[in-house]
């Protein structure tokens, strides 16, 4: 077929486009890859015990995880598209972590030397955190995928990683539930990086099933 | 060759349903992406408008990916870089079939400037059969929807929802092909 055949069979009868409405359709692919991500927590981890005493260091450990969703979100929304700037996103994203490293540091000079270590480890040989986070984040990662391949992602390791990190941060609210240290230090090194892992992971993988 | 302005003027209007802007949009857009793909695989004139009509497919079914707050022929090179990228990566893959040996024959200047290698008629074939009657009816007997929808027995948003998968699923198949 020439190619000024293809443009009459495209351009045949051609409708007005629906409005995508994506913005709708992000949010609740992302609130429901949250409530799959709770019942996984719930489910799989439990809920800590002492949920009713904890509620506020739960509350600004899902808080500190929403904050970097939002602040992947942008981002995320700019490559799910073709030809569309970065520009200041990637900065925002840049200075949420680097904050997460000056919180760090502020909060473990707060601590006496002989404690700063367990502070930072929140106690725990291994923050486990940083293989869980990921897990948790896996069905959020799914849905992402599958609302962005309806749309047209060009740029698609950039795409895939902040499939990953938005899911990610998804996934850090849920584990927050369960998470037993809450240590302003441990938060925010080991979530950081956990949600670092999840943008690897989606940079890795993810972006392999964005083609189209 | 029209400007930024111009184009992005008919494909709004193309988005609105206006038929003959829409053809308007993606003759002026071929042209420009005839250009950028043959400056890019000189050596492959052919390969260059399988290209040229896989992008356009690309820039039809997702034209609703277009925002009219930014610049257009950002968004139609973002998708024209893909395809090329994705098309060299295919290439990659399969560039160990050697084309020694490939008698390409006494080129038809005419000829070569609108043809590709791929045959979307022989790739409509391959559609999944609702698909392809959507695509049949519609796109090359030029029913109306109504019409496709009342001989078919589907309703006018199945023939709709049809049309549009079956250009998706046609595009990947112009793109698939090139990797057999």
């Amino acid at each position: 077929m020439k190619t000024d055949q293809l443009i009459d069979m495209l351009s045949r009868g051609v409708e007005p486009a629906d409005k995508p409405r994506w913005k709708r359709k992000l949010a609740i692919t992302l609130l429901v890859g949250l409530v799959v991500g709770v019942l996984l927590v719930a489910i799989g981890l439990g809920v800590r015990p002492d949920i009713g005493a904890a509620r506020m260091p739960v509350m600004w450990k899902t808080l500190f995880s929403a904050a970097a969703a939002v602040v992947i979100l942008p981002l995320a929304l700019q490559l799910m598209r073709p030809g569309r700037p970065l520009g200041w996103r990637m900065g925002a994203v840049a200075i949420f972590f680097a904050l997460c490293a000056l919180a760090t540091i502020i909060a473990l000079m707060g601590e006496m030397p002989e404690r700063r270590w367990e502070a930072w480890m929140g106690g725990a040989a291994f923050p486990w955190c940083v293989v869980l986070i990921p897990v948790i984040a896996a069905p959020t990662a799914i849905l992402l995928v599958w609302l962005m391949r309806a749309f047209a992602p060009t740029r698609l390791t950039m795409a895939g990683a902040a499939i990953g990190a938005l899911s990610g941060g998804i996934g850090a609210m849920a584990y927050a539930m369960y998470c037993p240290t809450d240590s302003v230090a441990f938060v925010t090194t080991w979530y950081s990086l956990a949600i670092a892992v999840c943008a690897a992971l989606g940079a890795l993988i993810v972006s392999k099933f964005l083609r189209w | 060759m029209a400007d930024e302005a111009e184009l992005r003027a008919l494909l709004l209007k193309g988005l609105a349903g206006d038929e003959a802007a829409h053809r308007a949009f993606l003759t002026e857009a071929a042209a420009l992406l005839r250009a950028f793909f043959r400056n890019r695989l000189r050596s492959r004139p052919e390969d260059a408008e399988d290209l040229v009509q896989e992008t356009l497919v690309a820039l039809h079914t997702r034209r609703d990916s277009y925002d009219p707050s930014y610049p257009l022929t950002a968004w139609m090179y973002a998708i024209a870089r893909y395809r090329l990228i994705d098309f060299l990566r295919r290439a990659g893959r399969r560039n160990h079939a050697s084309l020694d040996g490939v008698d390409v024959g006494d080129v038809d200047p005419v000829y070569e400037a609108t043809d590709a290698k791929h045959d979307i008629g022989v790739l409509l074939g391959q559609l999944p059969e609702k698909q392809r009657k959507a695509i049949q009816l519609v796109k090359l007997e030029e029913k109306s929807v109504r019409d496709a929808a009342t001989e078919t027995g589907l309703t006018e948003s199945d023939i709709k929802i049809s049309i549009h998968r079956g250009l998706k699923t046609l595009m990947r198949l112009m793109a698939g092909e090139g990797a057999s």
